[in-house]
C-alpha cells in the first residue's frame, strides 16, 4: 500500500523536474510573430468583448497573435496573476484597461523590466508602469460633448439637472467641472437647476429623476453622466408621461439605452466607439513592440482609422461619438 | 474481531482519496507541459507557488476548522479587513511596518475570537455565525476607506515579502512553508488534531470523552484568524496595495481545496497534507488554462468536474465492493434454488 501511494508521488516529481529542465529558449520559433497580450477589467462584460472585436481587426492586420484574457470572477488580484503569467509565457507587448490602477502597476513594472512593452487602455496605470495610455475621451472631451448635446436637443434654452454617480465619485465631478466651463461659456440661456447623485443604480436614479421632474415643472432635460442613470431616467420619464416634454441624454452604452433611443424617450446617448479603442490599442501595442512608436511621438497613424494625437504618453482617441436614433442599431455593446 | 480489520481498510479509502487527487494533478501537469511551451519552467512553478499561496493559507487554516464539523465563510471578508487596518495603520497611524503586521496579527487573532465567541458561546451554527460576519468584516473594511480608499506605496523592503526572490523562491514560500508544517504537525501529531477529530465525529462523545470541546473549536477559528492576517500581509506586499476589496470570493476557493483534498465537509475526516493537494490542483489549473491558451471560463468547470471527480472516486471503491458482494450473495442464493 505504501509503495503505491509513493507511486504517484515520484511519478509528479519526474514530471516536475522534467518539466523544469526544459530550457525556456527551446520555445521560440524560427519566423518572429508578435504576440499582444490584451487584458480588460473582466472578460464577459460586453463593453470589452466590443473592444475585443476591434482589437481582432487589428491584430488579423498586423498579423500578430492576440492572446485576449481577464478576470471572470471578482477576485481584485486577478488581473495581477493573468499579468505574471504573460510575463513567463514570454509575450511581447501587453495592453491593460486597469481595474486597480495601484495594484496593477506592481505586475506591469515587473513586465517592463523583462523587456515587455506594455500600454494601457481605458483605464489607465500609474505612468511609470506603461509607456503610453491609449485614452478614450478626455474629460474636457466628455464634458463639452454632453453639453453641446443637451444645447442642441433643447435649442439652446431652458432648465435641466444633472444625475451623477455620487457627489465624491472623480471621473463624475471631471466631466462636471468642463459641463460647467462650457455652459458658461456658450450658453447662457440654460440653466443647471439641480445635481444629484444615483449611488450607479438605475432604481435610484429613476427615483430621483422623478423626484427631479416634479420639483422642477420648467424642467427640460435631464443629463445622466453615470450609465446606470441613463436608462434610469428615461424610465422616470416614461412613466410619467413626459416623453419629449423632457429630454434626456447621458453618457452610457448604446445596448442599455437602445429601446428608449427608438421609442423616442432619450434623445442620444454618447459614448466613443470601443471597437475603435480596441483597434487602436492593438495597433499601437504592436507599433511599440517593433519600435515604430517611441516616447516624444505627437501622432500615431493606425492603419485604417488614420492619424491620432498623442498628447505627452496619452493616445487619444478623439471626440466622443453621438448614438443617436438614426445610427444606433449599427451598433451592438 | 472485525473492529481491527475495519480500521485499515478505512485508513486505506484515506490514502486512496489523496493518491487518486495526486494522480490527477499530475495528469494535470504533465498534460500542460505538453501543451504550454513555457508551463514547466522554473518560473512559472515559481509563478503557481505564489499565487496560490494565499489561498493556501486560508485552505490550511480552514482544515482543523472543517475537522470539527464546522466551517468559516469569513476568511475571505478578514483578509480584506486586515489588509485595510494594516494599511491603515503604517499610512495613517505612522507605525512601523514590524508593528503593524504585529497590530495586524493581532486584529485577525481577535477577530477569529469573535467567531469563536459566538459559535462556542451562544452555541450557533458556524454556518450562520460566519455568514454574518463575512458581511460584516467585509462591511466595516468598506466603512474605514469609504469603499475607494485605497493604501499603497509600501517601502520596497516591504514589498520583497510579496515580489522578490529569496534564497532562489518566491520571499513568500518560506512563511507558508512553515505555516503549513506547524499545521501538518498540529492536526496530525499532537492532541489537538485527535480532538478536533473526534468533536467532528461527534462532538456529544468527545465531550463525554472528556475533550474541552468549546476550547478547542475556539482554537481552531482563533487560529483561521491569524493565518488570515497573515494572508493578508502576504497578499499587500504581492499586490502593492491594500484596499476593502481584498481577498473576495477567497472563502469559496479555500473551501474547494479543503474539500478537494478529502477533508469531509460534515468533519472528521480529513488532512493538511490533502489539503495542500486540493490546493495545487486547482493552482495548476488556473495556470495552466493560460499557457495552454485555453479560455479562462474553463477554469470553473474544471474545478467543478474535479470536485466531482475526486468525491466521487472516494466512494466508487465501496459501492463496487458493495454490489460484488450483493451479487455474491444473489449468485449463492440462485445456486441453492437451482
Amino acid at each position: 500500500m505504501k509503495k503505491l501511494t509513493l507511486l504517484p508521488l515520484f511519478l509528479f516529481l519526474v514530471a516536475l523536474i522534467a518539466g523544469c529542465s526544459k530550457s525556456p529558449d527551446a520555445a521560440g520559433s524560427g519566423e518572429r510573430q508578435l504576440t499582444i497580450a490584451l487584458l480588460p477589467k473582466a472578460k464577459g462584460n460586453a463593453y470589452f468583448i466590443s473592444c475585443k472585436e476591434g482589437a481582432e481587426k487589428a491584430a488579423k492586420e498586423l498579423g500578430v497573435d492576440l492572446i485576449f484574457d481577464g478576470p471572470t470572477d471578482t477576485d481584485p488580484a486577478r488581473q495581477n496573476e493573468i499579468v505574471e503569467n504573460w510575463i513567463t509565457l514570454g509575450v511581447d507587448a501587453i495592453a491593460a484597461a486597469c481595474e486597480n490602477k495601484e495594484g496593477i502597476s506592481t505586475a506591469l513594472r515587473k513586465a517592463q523590466a523583462r523587456g515587455i512593452k506594455v500600454i494601457t487602455y481605458d483605464a489607465d496605470a500609474m505612468p511609470d508602469a506603461r509607456a503610453f495610455f491609449v485614452n478614450q475621451a478626455t474629460p474636457e472631451g466628455i464634458g463639452y460633448k454632453l453639453m453641446d448635446e443637451a444645447a442642441r436637443v433643447t435649442g439652446e434654452e431652458g432648465e435641466f439637472a444633472i444625475i451623477t454617480a455620487s457627489l465624491t465619485a472623480a471621473n463624475q465631478r471631471e466631466w462636471q467641472k468642463h459641463i460647467e466651463a462650457r455652459l458658461a461659456e456658450k450658453y447662457p440661456k440654460m440653466k443647471l437647476v439641480a445635481v444629484r447623485p444615483c449611488d450607479d443604480l438605475k432604481d435610484k436614479a429613476q427615483t430621483e429623476a422623478t423626484a427631479l421632474m416634479s420639483a422642477n415643472p420648467n424642467l427640460k432635460l435631464i443629463m445622466a453622466i453615470a450609465s446606470p442613470a441613463v436608462p434610469g431616467a428615461a424610465e422616470a420619464v416614461k412613466q410619467a408621461g413626459k416623453a419629449g416634454q423632457v429630454h434626456v441624454i447621458g453618457l452610457g452604452l448604446p445596448n442599455e439605452n437602445r429601446r428608449y433611443v427608438k421609442d423616442g424617450v432619450t434623445d442620444s446617448v454618447i459614448l466613443w466607439k470601443t471597437e475603435d479603442l480596441g483597434y487602436l490599442t492593438v495597433q499601437a501595442a504592436a507599433a511599440l513592440a517593433q519600435g515604430k512608436l517611441n516616447a516624444g511621438d505627437t501622432s500615431f497613424t493606425a492603419g485604417s482609422l488614420g492619424t491620432f494625437e498623442i498628447k505627452g504618453d496619452n493616445i487619444l482617441l478623439g471626440t466622443p461619438f453621438v448614438f443617436n436614433k438614426e445610427n444606433i442599431d449599427q451598433f451592438d455593446f | 474481531m472485525s473492529a481491527p480489520v475495519k480500521t485499515p481498510q478505512k485508513a486505506r479509502g484515506w490514502l486512496r482519496h489523496e493518491t487518486v487527487l495526486l494522480v490527477l494533478v499530475a495528469a494535470e501537469w504533465m498534460y500542460f507541459n505538453s501543451v504550454g511551451a513555457r508551463f514547466g519552467t522554473l518560473d512559472n512553478t515559481f509563478d503557481i507557488l505564489r499565487h496560490s499561496v494565499e489561498i493556501g493559507l486560508l485552505a490550511v487554516a480552514m482544515t482543523p476548522i472543517i475537522l470539527t464539523g464546522g466551517i468559516d465563510l469569513s476568511v475571505g471578508s478578514l483578509l480584506g479587513l486586515c489588509a485595510v487596518c494594516f494599511g491603515k495603520l503604517w499610512r495613517d497611524a505612522g507605525v512601523p511596518l514590524p508593528v503593524a503586521v504585529a497590530g495586524t496579527l493581532a486584529l485577525g487573532a481577535l477577530t477569529g475570537g469573535v467567531n469563536a465567541t459566538l459559535i462556542t458561546r451562544l452555541k450557533l451554527p458556524p454556518l450562520i455565525v460566519t455568514l454574518g460576519t463575512f458581511s460584516l468584516f467585509r462591511g466595516v473594511a468598506e466603512a474605514i476607506t469609504r469603499g475607494v480608499d485605497t493604501f499603497t506605496g509600501f517601502p520596497a523592503n516591504f514589498l520583497f515579502w510579496g515580489q522578490e526572490r529569496w534564497l532562489g523562491m518566491p520571499a513568500q514560500a518560506p512563511v507558508f512553508i512553515v505555516v503549513v508544517v506547524a499545521m501538518w504537525l498540529l492536526v496530525h501529531r499532537m492532541t489537538f488534531g485527535r480532538t478536533v477529530r473526534a468533536i467532528g465525529f461527534s462532538a456529544e462523545g468527545a465531550r463525554y470523552a472528556g475533550v474541552p470541546v468549546e476550547r478547542r473549536v475556539a482554537m481552531a477559528y482563533v487560529l483561521a484568524g491569524v493565518i488570515a492576517a497573515l494572508a493578508a500581509i502576504i497578499y499587500t506586499a504581492r499586490l502593492g496595495q491594500a484596499k476593502a476589496d481584498a481577498g473576495t470570493g477567497y472563502e469559496l476557493f479555500a473551501i474547494t481545496a479543503v474539500v478537494l483534498g478529502g477533508t469531509s465537509i460534515f468533519g472528521g475526516r480529513g488532512s493538511v497534507h490533502g489539503t495542500l493537494i486540493g490546493v495545487a490542483a486547482i493552482a495548476v489549473l488556473n495556470n495552466g488554462l493560460v499557457h495552454a491558451r485555453l479560455p479562462r471560463e474553463a477554469a470553473g468547470v474544471l474545478t467543478g468536474g474535479l470536485l466531482v471527480l475526486a468525491l466521487a472516486s472516494g466512494v466508487l471503491p465501496k459501492l463496487w465492493s458493495d454490489w460484488r458482494a450483493r451479487r455474491a450473495v444473489v449468485a449463492a442464493a440462485e445456486k441453492t434454488v437451482s
